[in-house]
């Protein structure tokens, strides 16, 4: 995938995230997920995009606290 | 509290307003080519066909050249040319040269990007200097031939006439008003263009919502000079800071307005001075420092469908407003005046029919199109339109340090020169896919060092150097022996009075005829070449044609074409 393909990608996602609204976007890129492992077709390299997903964003102890 | 403001390192000449000689309100002579706007495209096109010798008036509505914090940074294309119009010298003196940058996400660098850059260039691929500078670079330059380039300050475009057979233009001075008649029209009326407006010619694309403020500031640093992005910093959270070192200690900062945050108010002194202080508390800059001007910025990414409107042209911003992320305004406008230059020239000559123009308006509407896709991604990265976009500038931005591959889609994609893909103008599309390497038709000249023999001695230099104000046949071969059938293209040309001039690259030193020598062996597999391979190059520096084995009569029928030159004498 060249540079140019990359934007391409990028801002098609952007977009139809966009176009679908903020509150699916969510489930978009659930589904989004869900069809990139399944192409991927590799359960170890899932996992590992799982942990470096996760990685970094606040931990989940601050929201769980929230009412 | 109050701010006090320091002066822009330049003071602006004042020139007055004066009068041609008139009939009736009308001026006398009717001019060949008349440029409405005396920035940065108007007076490339204005040099430009200087360098033809096509006389020229410029029409300038201020006294001066421009102030305020405007294009910033001039790529290796548009130095290329300037060195083509003899105007390059001040460039590289005024102007700071760099080669990458550096972007950050709150305190970690999430991406380092270098230019290209190597041995083989002639010129830094990017230098900054103030809009001002660069059109007194420019002015300087014309001034040095008032037989041919005619500027008139204090002139304001206030009514157009378009005719098929010319253009009546009605200005305004303070010495008062006269109508001029010109064959051609170059409208490089800016941003806000009043030919476009009067000939009621529309633009086309997106405007975007998201706001700028620029501010110039007086600030003595020795901080090298490189671009510098900060996503969501510190100092400024949930906004993003530009940052470029300009020459005579100015700095140009770029801060992104929050959503809700009235422009107005943003740009008050008391609303700016805080931002600045912090980011450069947070930068680690503690001289002291003055500021200079502030503006307010929004993102446009719209174009003309078309460049030509009957014996009106238009370029730079009057033609297409492109986002300044990419430092592609200045820089496409000046590869516009380039394109057209040497075309309104050779029609204005009587060499070639008006229909060359059309193919001025095919190349850089596609040219625009290609900045614009470049620039709109930029901007959706810089100033995300939506939540989508934001969200998943949020998610690059926290994975690009760990996952470099993401980084790419930081990257400011900085302009550079663009291929003519698809010109009606590039010929022999089966010869040039013979070549294993090099330009094809469309595409600009890559650099290479040569040296330059011309009997009496060598120095070092630069393919480009051979370039200039003609058609350049660059023909490759062991020692610069010219076969007899290049030389009777040469005569035909001639003839026609086709400004042409071959150029002979050697694999040797040759003993006598003027040529360049490869010295360095890089030349020929970089564009591919072997003895007898012919590339054909146009005045603005792009491939017309290649031939791995030359051919003069394909060449000649390459020029006609393109020329398609009106049939004389009949």
């Amino acid at each position: 995938m060249t540079d140019t393909e990359l934007d391409a990608v990028y801002t098609r996602l952007c977009k139809t995230m966009t176009e679908l609204g903020e509150p699916r976007a969510t489930l978009f890129l659930a589904r989004f997920a869900l069809l990139a492992i399944d192409r991927l077709g590799d359960a170890h390299a899932a996992q590992r995009l799982i942990d470096s997903a996760a990685e970094g964003l606040a931990p989940a102890a601050t929201d769980k606290a929230l009412p | 509290m109050t701010y006090e403001f320091a002066p822009y390192p330049f003071e602006a000449q004042r020139h007055a307003a004066k009068l041609p000689a008139l009939r009736a309100g009308l001026e006398e002579r009717r001019h060949p080519v008349v440029v409405v706007g005396g920035g940065p495209v108007g007076y490339t096109t204005a040099l430009g066909l200087a360098s033809h010798g096509v006389p020229v008036v410029v029409i300038e509505a201020d006294d001066s050249v421009c102030s305020g914090s405007r294009a910033i940074c001039i790529s290796r294309r548009s130095l290329e040319i300037a060195d083509r119009l003899g105007a390059l010298p001040g460039f590289l003196d005024i102007g700071l040269p760099w080669t990458g940058g550096r972007s950050f996400y709150r305190d970690t660098e999430v991406l380092h990007f270098t230019m290209p850059q190597d041995e083989n260039q002639k010129l830094p691929p990017m230098v900054n200097l103030a809009q001002y500078s660069i059109e007194q670079i420019l002015l300087d330059k014309a001034e040095t031939q008032p037989d041919l380039i005619d500027i008139r300050w204090q002139t304001r475009v206030t009514g157009v006439e378009a005719r098929d057979d010319g253009v009546r233009l009605a200005l305004a001075t303070p010495e008062g008003d006269y109508s001029l008649q010109a064959d051609w029209v170059v409208a490089a009326d800016g941003g806000r263009s009043f030919l476009r407006e009067a000939l009621g010619l529309k633009l086309e694309g997106t405007s975007y919502e998201g706001r700028y403020v620029i501010v110039d500031i007086l600030l003595d640093s020795d901080r090298p000079t490189e671009r510098l992005a900060y996503f969501d910093p510190a100092c400024n959270p949930g906004s993003t800071v530009l940052v470029h070192k300009q020459p005579g200690n100015v700095w140009r900062i770029d801060y992104q307005l929050r959503d809700g945050e009235d422009p107005d108010a943003a740009i008050q002194p008391e609303n700016v001075m805080p931002r600045v202080e912090s980011l450069l508390a947070m930068m680690g800059e503690k001289g002291s420092w003055k500021p200079i001007w502030s503006g307010i910025y929004k993102a446009n990414a719209l174009t003309l469908p078309s460049y030509r409107a009957g014996r009106v042209l238009f370029a730079g911003d009057a033609a297409h407003l492109v986002p300044i992320f990419g430092v592609r305004g200045a820089n496409s406008g000046i590869d516009d005046a380039d394109n057209l230059a040497w075309k309104l020239a050779f029609v204005v000559k009587g060499l070639a029919s008006s229909a060359l123009l059309d193919s001025y308006s095919v190349e850089r509407v596609a040219a625009a199109r290609e900045n614009l896709s470049y620039g709109t991604k930029s901007t959706e990265f810089m100033a995300p339109p939506s939540f989508g976009f934001e969200l998943m500038r949020t998610a690059v931005l926290g994975l690009a340090k760990k996952h470099p591959s993401l980084s790419s889609l930081i990257n400011p994609r900085q302009t550079s020169a663009i291929t003519y893909a698809t010109s009606p103008l590039n010929a022999a599309a089966e010869r040039s896919a013979e070549f294993p390497a090099g330009p094809v038709p469309g595409a600009v000249l890559p650099e290479c060092p040569l040296t330059v023999a011309d009997g009496s001695g060598t120095r070092e230099g630069h393919l480009t150097d051979l370039l200039g104000p003609h058609f350049t046949a660059l023909y490759f071969s062991e020692d610069g022996a010219v076969p007899a059938e290049l030389e009777s293209l040469d005569r035909a040309l001639a003839a026609r009075q086709v400004p042409f001039e071959l150029a002979s690259l050697t694999r040797r030193l040759g003993a006598s005829s003027p040529h360049g020598w490869d010295h360095t062996g890089r030349l020929f597999p970089m564009y591919g070449a072997q003895p007898g391979t012919l590339y054909l190059v146009r005045p603005d520096g792009h491939v017309l044609g290649r031939w791995r084995q030359a051919s003069a009569a394909e060449a000649l029928a390459a020029i006609d074409h393109a020329l398609q030159p009106p049939v004389k004498g009949v």
